[in-house]
């Protein structure tokens, strides 16, 4: 049991399963940074994952791809990757280069940072991504990726006071949140990342990181240490107390002083049919893409009875506000899968928040689930995405109300042999 | 070292994993980093799952490998707690199997007892996916087979049949379906299904169906050597393929059963295979002779995929439905050897053996083929270069796993093969009287392939494209320009081309260039277009 402010006590358990590694971040950097490239130093079992769990296929030209590691390579003191590097250069001409560890090359000891820099060009920078699953979950590598583009953020003057959003999200709701910041009088200084490798956001130590993921702890630490910004701690902007917290927050870094309780009031009026719904419902979320607290933190401020919040890992510092706020809730991080599968079959939950791995043997079992990685994948920031982030919710458990009753004696019949 | 995208055959890892969540009571424990367990989803999603896969991962993490720490005891017992599997099989993963832990020492560890444990550690950058399913359940074949009685009456095992296998359930309903209109008993079917104690019982069968070259013909092989159990390792996959299949059946059963005292099977009147037991089996004889079908023998088929349905198609589109084989290929080399001589006197060419999709898909390109055969990705491809594609082995994808019955083997699985080539190529008269009249009103289609082809583009040309496009705008009389090596057209060209219907639009395009290329004309105008349409006849 590791003690915080507010007295919230975090269960850590011995590991998480069923989730993916840093790889995953793949999926959604290469197409928020339009000009990059992002290339996996890894084996067959690297290619095989991005293809199948992400369900990747390739499209024209992918800009992501696998330098494969193959029996010959694994006697050779340092993968040469020359000619894949100028094979990329020529079919896609990339403005950055990501190079990302997987296992096999870290425990074969490559020295990444020495590779990265020497592939280098003042014209592509090749930029090491440490991104393996012995160290990295699934969101985590989008830290990394971030950090690596640290030193192309120019350095802000002192004396530029201006927020920098901390977070890849679409341009959509980037535009959201810009009006958003403009209209409450808060200059803002851009997103970290941008959608183009040379619109990296000037940070100096007058600026105001605001992180918007909550997976995004050590870039925000780097930043503050090298630039001497000051981070925002605050909630994330999701659900309306998320985004009312965070807003004004923000505003008072900037010695605006805002009163957005109308405002959140608001928008808990127009999700009022869906909160009916989740009020005192059992919701339990088993552990897979770091952004469970703020998520555990909207049910828990809806009315919904969360009765786990499990992540992978949860930094103290970083994720503070959103314990304080998850007080009386059971934290749990590094869940062991074992020990859930006996307290769900206990507790009986209403809703389980967890991975594709899981999801529908969750269902066989008689549950409704909701897949973990939907919440990534859609615009549920701020204001704007307050509606999405309920209706992701409380989708399922109307679906199942309409559904006719499954008798799984007769339905589940001869569908997976070996479990029977 | 290479630049790779995507790959034809999943790992090792991935392999024994069919095979064990194919069985009841086996559970494999992967020793291996967070994430290398995504193999998981492959079932819970593609086969929807309704419980847990027999499969665990023992988390590898960076911190445990400095300190010291292995957590395979321990996640070996919360299996067993949780589980109760009769067998664990525990396998590394590509980057724990560098780490040369003694995975046996370390299992002994958990408690477990030894001979419910088998660590199944295979090079991962020396084998794939087929490779180490097939190697697995060979394995446990041998480990859990044992000597005894013949059952009375003919009976088989069907082998081969693995989780996420093609069409898996509906060939086995094929198969199985034509055994019991023989009478013959389905012994055991594995590794579907099976249990370990299936497993030991195999031997009582008269015979082996392993209709699978990829998995099941090597334990069909031990058991012949062993128990002298013979084989039938041929795919039923045609109505020809199946009847020689069932004579083959019924002729080695009967050799058995003549040293038994049993009397023969014989092969009953062909429509007792039929789904109404009134009618013929199959529609595919009498389909492939009717008028409607003469166009078929001008199409050209690409064939490429796995080995067993790779052979099996190729005869079918070209024996069966008379059909044009211009190329096939395989992404499996260790079995290319057989390929090549099943299909001696099929190809025109020498067998294609890659696996680069890249590779197959500059094939498709150059010869813009009228139907390809082939995996995920050659749908991908075509979809790419609009070419006519169907889908006839794996790698799948959700759309490949769908409800209803559609099997490939058997009379029933040539119906579904031959209604899918008939879907995916272009028709018959239909395509007289659009080629003889214009479009038909089809035109419409074009502009919506035409949005989707642009969105399908890289986003790099994006800013080209529509540079070129403002250019030709300011400028339109000029004839287009392109960088990228393609042909110009002068406009006239452009708009006779227009005419020709749309679905062939790209082929002439293409056959019109390299014609032009040929004579060393550098545009192509209205003449050059002309004289091409003559000397090729289009």
């Amino acid at each position: 049991m590791i003690q915080v402010p507010g007295d919230i006590q975090i269960i850590k358990e011995d590991n998480v399963t069923h989730s993916f590694c840093g790889l995953a971040c793949v999926g959604w950097m290469y197409q928020k940074i339009k000009d990059s490239f992002f290339l996996i130093l890894g084996t067959h079992t690297c290619a095989n994952f991005l293809q199948n769990a992400l369900g990747m296929m390739i499209f024209a030209k992918p800009r992501f791809g696998i330098a494969l590691m193959e029996e010959g390579d694994l006697s050779k003191n340092e993968p040469t990757l020359q000619e894949i590097i100028s094979e990329i250069k020529a079919d896609h001409n990339p403005s950055v280069i990501f190079l990302l560890s997987s296992c096999t090359p870290e425990v074969m000891k490559v020295d990444f940072k020495g590779l990265a820099h020497h592939l280098s060009t003042p014209e592509v920078p090749v930029l090491f991504v440490p991104a393996s699953g012995l160290v990295y979950n699934f969101t985590q590598a989008e830290d990394s990726v971030l950090a690596a583009l640290v030193p192309f953020c120019p350095q802000a003057p002192a004396g530029e006071k201006k927020v920098v959003f901390l977070g890849s999200i679409n341009d959509s709701t980037a535009d959201d949140l810009r009006a958003e910041a403009e209209e409450l009088g808060i200059p803002v200084g851009g997103f970290l990342p941008e959608s183009r490798f040379d619109k990296m956001p000037a940070i100096g130590p007058d600026t105001v990181l605001a992180p918007i993921q909550p997976y995004l702890s050590r870039v925000a630490v780097k930043l503050s240490r090298e630039r001497g910004c000051s981070v925002l701690h605050s909630l994330f902007p999701f659900g309306p107390d998320g985004t009312r917290a965070f807003w004004e927050d923000l505003a008072r870094e900037f010695g605006i002083t805002v009163d957005l309780r109308d405002r959140e009031k608001a928008a808990w009026e127009k999700i009022r049919k869906q909160t009916d719904l989740l009020k005192g419902k059992k919701v339990f979320f088993t552990a897979d893409t770091m952004m469970e607290l703020p998520l555990a933190r909207f049910l828990h401020n809806a009315g919904a009875d969360v009765v786990e919040c499990s992540s992978a890992y949860i930094i103290k510092k970083f994720h503070a506000r959103e314990l304080e706020a998850l007080d009386g809730v059971r934290v749990v991080e590094q869940p062991n899968f074992h020990r859930q599968l006996e307290d769900v079959r206990r507790i009986k939950p209403d809703l389980i928040i967890t991975s594709l791995m899981t999801a529908n043997p969750f269902v066989g079992n008689g549950f409704v689930v909701k897949w973990s990685m939907e919440f990534m994948l859609m615009p549920i920031h701020s204001w704007s995405g307050v509606i999405s982030l309920a209706n992701l919710f409380v989708s399922p458990l109307q679906r199942r109300s309409k559904l006719p009753a499954f008798d799984e004696k007769v339905w589940l019949e001869g569908v997976m042999p070996s479990a029977e | 070292m290479r630049l790779a995208f995507w790959l034809y055959e999943g790992t090792a890892l991935h392999g024994i994993s069919r095979v064990t969540n194919s069985m009841k009571g086996v559970h494999t424990v992967y020793h291996a980093p967070q994430g290398d367990d995504y193999i998981t989803a492959t079932y819970t999603m593609l086969e929807r799952t309704p419980q847990f896969p027999g499969l665990s991962i023992s988390v590898v993490r960076g911190r445990d490998l400095a300190q010291g720490v292995s957590r395979l005891p321990t996640t070996l017992q919360q299996v067993d707690n949780h589980y109760h599997p009769e067998l664990i099989v525990i396998a590394p993963s590509c980057s724990t199997a560098l780490l040369q832990e003694d995975l046996h020492q370390l299992a002994a560890h958990s408690g477990v007892s030894n001979e419910r444990l088998m660590v199944y550690a295979l090079n991962p950058f020396r084998v794939s996916e087929n490779e180490a399913a097939d190697g697995l359940f060979t394995e446990l074949v041998k480990r859990y087979a044992v000597s005894q009685e013949k059952t009375v009456a003919p009976s088989v095992n069907i082998l081969g049949f693995t989780s996420l296998g093609f069409h898996l359930r509906a060939n086995l309903t094929s198969i199985t379906r034509m055994l019991q209109t023989l009478g013959i008993t389905v012994n055991v079917v594995a590794p579907w299904g099976s249990s370990i104690e299936d497993l030991g019982r195999l031997p009582a069968a008269w015979l082996n169906i392993a209709p699978y070259q990829e998995i099941g013909v090597n334990a069909a092989a031990y058991l012949e050597e062993t128990f002298s159990m013979p084989s039938l390792t041929e795919a039923p996959l045609g109505v020809e393929s199946t009847m020689a299949w069932l004579r083959s059946l019924i002729e080695k059963l009967n050799t058995t059963g003549a040293e038994r005292g049993v009397p023969p099977l014989v092969m009953p009147n062909l429509k007792a295979f039929s789904l109404d037991g009134l009618s013929a089996p199959s529609g595919v004889p009498w389909f492939a002779r009717t008028a409607d079908m003469e166009s078929f023998s001008n199409k050209k088929a690409f064939v490429f995929g796995d080995a067993t349905h790779t052979v099996g198609i190729v005869k079918f589109l070209r024996d069966e439905l008379g059909m044009q084989i211009i190329g096939a290929g395989t992404y499996l080399e260790q079995h290319a050897d057989w390929v090549r001589k099943e299909l001696e006197g099929y190809l025109p060419g020498a067998l294609m053996v890659t696996d680069r999709f890249q590779d197959v898909a500059q094939v498709i390109e150059d010869e813009m083929p009228d139907l390809v055969c082939g995996t995920q990705m050659e749908r991908h491809s075509c979809r790419k270069l609009d070419v006519p594609c169907m889908v006839v082995c794996p790698p799948t994808h959700i759309e490949n796993h769908l409800l209803g019955y559609y099997p490939f083997f058997g009379f029933a699985g040539a119906d579904v093969i031959a209604d899918r080539v008939y879907l995916s190529c272009k028709l018959g008269l239909e395509k007289h009287l659009i080629d003889f009249f214009g479009d038909a009103g089809l035109e419409y289609e074009e502009s919506a392939q035409a949005t989707e082809a642009h969105a399908a583009q890289s986003e790099s040309n994006e800013e080209l494209s529509s540079t070129v496009e403002r250019a030709s705008a300011v400028v339109p009389a000029t004839i287009e320009t392109s960088d990228d090596g393609e042909m110009k057209w002068s406009d006239e060209a452009e708009t006779m081309l227009k005419k020709v219907p749309f679905f062939v639009r790209k082929k002439v395009r293409k056959n019109t260039e390299n014609f032009a290329r040929g004579i060393g004309e550098p545009v192509i105008t209205v003449e050059v277009f002309r004289k091409a349409k003559e000397s090729l006849g289009g």
